[in-house]
Parts: structure tokens; sequence; C-alpha cells
């Protein structure tokens, strides 16, 4: 099956949000509400349960080397969003029930029949991806259409972006392609280019995303940590601080009955 | 599954508007049930940044001061569970040391110690499935055992913390085999107790909440003196003998004392930088954690107080349990306003904070250098010495507005 992820270059982005609605249709997910944000033309905001790919706009009083603008300083950056499919997958293991399970092309799924809505997950993912929806009670979050993937399909999104921003395949393939290409945009002048979470070398925290991105700017412009942990790499220390608060617990209780009894003997 | 029909979807306009004769609802996401739709902007309070300003530029980046994480979706439930299980925990674990060494004489604190955590257990589980988004499924909690979940870990607890102290509750003082399989699960639950009022920090500790990550290693102690402090106390209001009051008095005040201390160590853990250590200064947890200090303050105060009376015993133990709710209610809170904060994720971080310190890696994922705070500019400035104050030459410090 091998493993399966997105290369999401966001030098190619237009903000056209073919992929927010194809899947919405796909997925057969409910609307979000006809609202403005009134920040920018983002009127997505953010992803969330019923929202699994959202395009950030980001309007930037910089210019990029290799556009030319007529007035001002001033570029757009516009980046699709989606869940990482981390490596080292935060709400997986954090998950207490086993509704997210690592699927045969190495994507991260929740069981929507399993998930008992205990939210763990979402306080654990370290990119605020899945989210709860409240009247459903339940976790939702991007399955890089496992319901496609086993059909041999593309997903929804890759399929339809028309500028090939979304870019789904193999890993490892894509990993080659997207070194490629920011060597290319390098020649050109456009320095800045990287991979954000190409593997677990540039993102130990995570072990490397299955659904990587390229980026021209800070990841926090984007609204993605700089340096993202699974929780679960930190929590080693606070089961080692909750041993030797038990072992306090058990002095503090055995103490306080031996001194009490032999004040009652005294 | 199978719990709606495609029909009702239809009826309820809740944006799919998919005609049952034309398609059915088969897609990954088509079970999802709706009553209200979403908001687009998830802080529907006043923009923090001008339309249109990202805030590419600014010293702090951010993505038009959204938050860059989920806000935790728990509601007021979990943390009055988190001082419940401590109760609980903190319980059993003097109930075992009561029947263990306290001889005859505490035999009847034991069996109260049972009841406590018996109780605390049962009420625990019912705070815990109130909050489930799918309360019937409160079962697949127990469906496998995942050891890098403090959820999982803590769910098995619990539920065999419940178990054996319904247990020895109900072989509490009986004769022959059954009374001793009643203090032998006793002795399992005073075990079992340890975890149980720990676990749940631990919980906090592993999750991506920055300001319950940075506290990973005071949390745990916080929570678990916090729990000593809270049986101590409850103990303390319910009817007791004199001699049992010494025993409860000496636990509760130890609890307390510790609770005062290892609420400092989670303030210094926490104040490595100003946005973590935020949420912990100001707003409802801000408060709230004030009240918890002042609260525990004043029923160690009172506790120590030399010829006490019995309102002051009363108020001590009100007063310590108030402290041990606040606690929990703050941390709660302080969590919340963390995640919504999108600097509290991106500035530690970016000073070597994040995965950083575990990994111990130099670059941030976008290639550039982690920001080392140099040592020199933590340092509070030295005051510098005053030989002329021996002159009489000494000017007097003018206070800073
Ligand atoms: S991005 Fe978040 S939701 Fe997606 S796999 Fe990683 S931890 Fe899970
Ligand atoms: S909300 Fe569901 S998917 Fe998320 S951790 Fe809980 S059981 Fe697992």
């Amino acid at each position: 099956m091998g493993q399966k992820g997105f290369f999401t270059d966001t030098t190619l982005c237009i903000g056209c949000k073919a992929c927010e609605v194809a899947c919405k249709q796909w997925n057969q997910l409910p609307d979000d509400g006809f609202q403005l944000t009134g920040m920018s033309y983002d009127n997505t905001g953010h992803l969330g349960s019923s929202t699994w790919r959202h395009v950030a706009f980001v309007e930037r009083p910089v210019p990029l080397p290799t556009q030319t603008v007529g007035l001002l300083d001033f570029s757009w950056l516009m980046a699709s969003d989606v869940c990482k499919h981390c490596q080292r997958a935060g709400c997986l293991e954090a998950c207490p029930t086993g509704a997210i399970i690592r699927t045969e092309f190495d994507t991260v799924y929740v069981q929507p029949d399993v998930c008992n809505g205990c939210g763990y997950c979402v306080a654990a993912c370290p990119f605020g991806v899945v989210d709860r929806r409240e009247d459903d009670g339940r976790a939702w979050k991007c399955t890089l259409c496992y319901d496609r993937l086993g059909e041999d399909m593309t997903p929804a999104c890759a399929k339809a972006c028309p500028t090939a921003s979304i870019q789904f395949g193999d890993v490892d393939e894509l990993r080659e392609r997207a070194q490629r290409r920011v060597e290319q945009l390098h020649e050109k002048g456009l320095e800045q280019a990287y991979l954000y979470g190409a593997d677990a070398e540039n993102q130990p925290g995570t072990g490397g995303l299955n659904a990587f991105f390229l980026l021209v700017d800070k990841p926090e412009v984007y609204n993605l940590p700089p340096d993202p942990v699974v929780p679960t790499m930190k929590g080693r220390e606070a089961w080692v601080s909750a041993g030797w608060g038990a072992l306090g617990m058990a002095v503090v209780a055995l103490g306080a009955v031996l001194l009490g009894r032999e004040v009652v003997r005294g | 599954m199978g719990d709606i029909r495609p029909e009702d979807l239809e009826k309820r306009q809740d944006g799919r508007n998919i005609d049952s004769r034309l398609g059915d609802l088969s897609g990954e996401g088509a079970q999802q049930r709706v009553k209200d739709t979403d908001e687009a902007n998830p802080s529907r309070a006043l923009l923090r940044t001008r339309p249109s300003v990202s805030g590419v530029n600014a010293e702090e980046p951010s993505y038009y001061g959204q938050p860059a994480l989920k806000e935790p979706v728990w509601i007021w439930s979990i943390p009055l569970y988190f001082y419940v299980g401590g109760v609980a925990g903190a319980a059993s674990v003097l109930g075992v040391a009561a029947e263990a060494v306290g001889g005859e004489g505490l035999r009847k604190l034991g069996y109260r110690c049972r009841w406590v955590g018996a109780v605390g257990d049962i009420v625990s589980s019912g705070l815990l499935i109130h909050d489930l988004g799918r309360p019937e499924r409160l079962l697949n909690m127990l469906r496998v055992f995942r050891p890098t979940s403090p959820m999982s870990v803590g769910s098995w607890v619990m539920v065999g913390s419940g178990a054996m102290n319904s247990a020895a509750v109900l072989f509490a003082s009986r004769r022959g085999w059954l009374g001793r399989v009643g203090d032998g699960a006793a002795v399992a639950a005073g075990l079992l107790g340890l975890p149980l009022a720990g676990y749940t920090a631990v919980l906090l500790a592993n999750t991506a909440v920055p300001v319950w990550q940075a506290t990973r290693k005071s949390l745990p102690l916080l929570f678990m003196s916090s729990a000593v402090a809270s049986a101590g106390s409850l103990l303390e209001l319910l009817p007791h003998s004199s001699h049992e009051a010494k025993v409860l008095h000496l636990f509760s005040t130890m609890g307390k004392v510790g609770e005062l201390m290892t609420g400092v160590a989670v303030r210094h853990e926490a104040s490595g930088l100003e946005v973590l250590e935020r949420p912990l200064k100001q707003g409802v947890s801000g408060t709230l954690w004030k009240a918890a200090r002042v609260c525990a303050a004043a029923s160690l105060a009172l506790g120590l107080w030399p010829r006490r009376t019995r309102w002051m015993k009363v108020a001590g133990a009100l007063l310590g349990t108030a402290g041990a709710i606040a606690t929990r209610f703050a941390m709660f809170h302080a969590g919340k306003a963390s995640a919504r904060d999108p600097q509290a994720t991106f500035q530690p971080q970016r000073e070597a904070m994040g995965a950083a310190e575990v990994t111990g890696h130099t670059h941030a994922s976008d290639g550039k250098p982690f920001k080392f705070p140099l040592p020199v500019l933590r340092e509070t400035p030295r005051r510098p010495e005053r030989p002329e104050a021996a002159s009489g030459a000494w000017e007097p410090e003018i206070p800073v507005p």
C-alpha cells in the first residue's frame, strides 16, 4: 500500500478554494454557515470538525522576489491547510478508545463508530486540527479520503486543485518532487522557499508529516507552529513527577497516622 | 452508525441539501449530526488585528491573531472531576495507612475512607461520562489499553479503584475470608489511589496546550498535594472522633503546606516566558488562581491557630476544600486561555522550548536557529552596592510608576 500523503506547494495556490468545496462535497460535510470573518478574504477561518481543508489568505506588506507589483510593496500568500497525518500523531497517541488508527496507507483515521467524544485528541493535536463537533459529540478531521484511497482514487482536494498546488502520492516520491521544486524556486530567486515537516530531520517533534508543505515565510504566518512536538514525548517527565508525588503521598499518609497515633497513646 | 436517516438530514437544512431520491448519504462525514451550523470565525470577539493585516512583519507573527490550537472542549465537570478523583485517591491512601499501622483505634477511620473512596469513584465516573460527546459509548474507554494515553491509563485506574473500593466497603467488618477479601481490596484501592490522585495532572501535561505542557514537572505534585489537602479537609468535615482528629489534622496540614509550595513551583515553571505565565496572572484563570492561593493559605493559618474553636476547624476545612476546587478550575481555565493565544504556542517553540527540549535539535522547522535567550538577560539586575549609605549620602529609591 505504501505511505500516502500530500505535498502542498503553497507557491502555486491561487486561493480558489476548490479543495475546500471538493472536500465538503465528497465527504458530505455540513456547511459552516455563510458568515464573514471580517479579517480577510478567508471566510473559513480555521480547520474544524466539518472543515477538513482550509485555505489561508496571508496578505503581506512585503514583496515576493519573483513578482512585480505596481504600486506598493505587497504580496499574497495562499496555503491550503489540512490534517498533517503526522508520523507521530498526538491525536492517535492520546485517543483512549482506539478510535484513531493508522491505516494501511499510513494515514491517521478517526473511526466515527468508535469515538466516544472524550475530546482528548482535540487538546493533544499540536496543530489544532481535529475538533469535536458539539451537536454531534464526536471528533472529526481529514481522513485523507480513506474511502477513495481504497478504490485507488486520488483524494478529492488533490483531484480538484487546478494548479497542482495539492499533490497526492507516495510520500517518498513526493519528498523528492518537493525537493526539486525548492531547488527550482531557489534558482528563480525565491530564496525563502523551504519544506515544512517533510521528514523527521526537519521536524523531530512529529517525526515528519505525511502531508507536508512548501512555504515561503515563517510558519507562524500561515498559523503553523515553528517547532511542534507530539505531547507524548514530554509526557514521560510528567509521569516521573507523578511517581515522586505518589511516594510523597504514601509518606504523608503513613506519617500522619504514625504521628497522630503516637500522640493518642502519649 | 445508522442512527440518522437520510430523510432527516434533508429536512434539517444542515447545508448538505442532498435530495435523498437522487443521492445517498454515504460519505465519510455524512453521519455528522448537525443542530447548528459552525461559526466561521472561532473568536467572534472584536478583531485583534486590522482587517487585511495578518501580522507578518510584526515582532509576533501570527495568522490574524487567530488561535493556533483548538481550545480544549471540556466543560466544568472535568475540573470538578479532578477534585473529586483527587479526594477519592487520597482518601483511599489514608485509609490503607490507617488500617495498616493505625491499630484498632483508627479502624473506623479506615472504613470511612473506604466509603469516601467508593463514593468518590462513582461520582467521578458520573462527571466524566457527563462530559463525553457520546455518553452512551462510555464503555469504549475500556476497549483498549493505551500506555501513551494518560486518559486510557487513568480510566483503567479509576475503574479498578472503583471496583476495589466498592468491594472494600461491601466486605468491611465481615468475619473470615470475606473480611480478608475486603481488606485486600482496600489495600489495592489504596495503591490505585496514588495514580488516581496524580494522573489527571499528567493528562493535562500530555497535551499541546502551552501552559499545561510547560508545567509538566510541577503540576502532578500540585494536584497530588492538593488531593491530600482536600481529602483531609473533607474527612475533617465528616463526623469523627477526637483521636482521629489528630491524624486528619496532620494529614490535611501537610497537604496544604505541599499545595502552597507546589503552587509556587508551578508558577515558577510557567515563568520561563511571559506568554506562558500570563493566564495564571490575568483573566478568569488568574483570579481563580489567586483565590485558590488565598483559600489554601487561610485554611492553613486557621489550622495552625493555637487554640482552635469548632467554627475555626469547620471554616479551615471549608476553605481547604474551596482552595482545592479553585486550583483545578484555575489550571483548567488557564489551559483554555493558553490555547486561545497563538503567541503562547509560537514563542516558546521559537525559544527552543518546543520539541527541541526533548529532541535537542537546534533549528526550527523553517531552518532558522532557535532564539536561545541569553542568560544574562534573564538575571534580575543586581542592585548597586551601597557604600554611600554608610557615609550618609544614600539616595531614596524612586518608585517606578
Ligand atoms: S495534524 Fe493533528 S489531527 Fe492530524 S494527524 Fe497530526 S496530531 Fe492528528
Ligand atoms: S474524542 Fe474520540 S477520537 Fe478523540 S480521543 Fe476521544 S475517543 Fe478518541
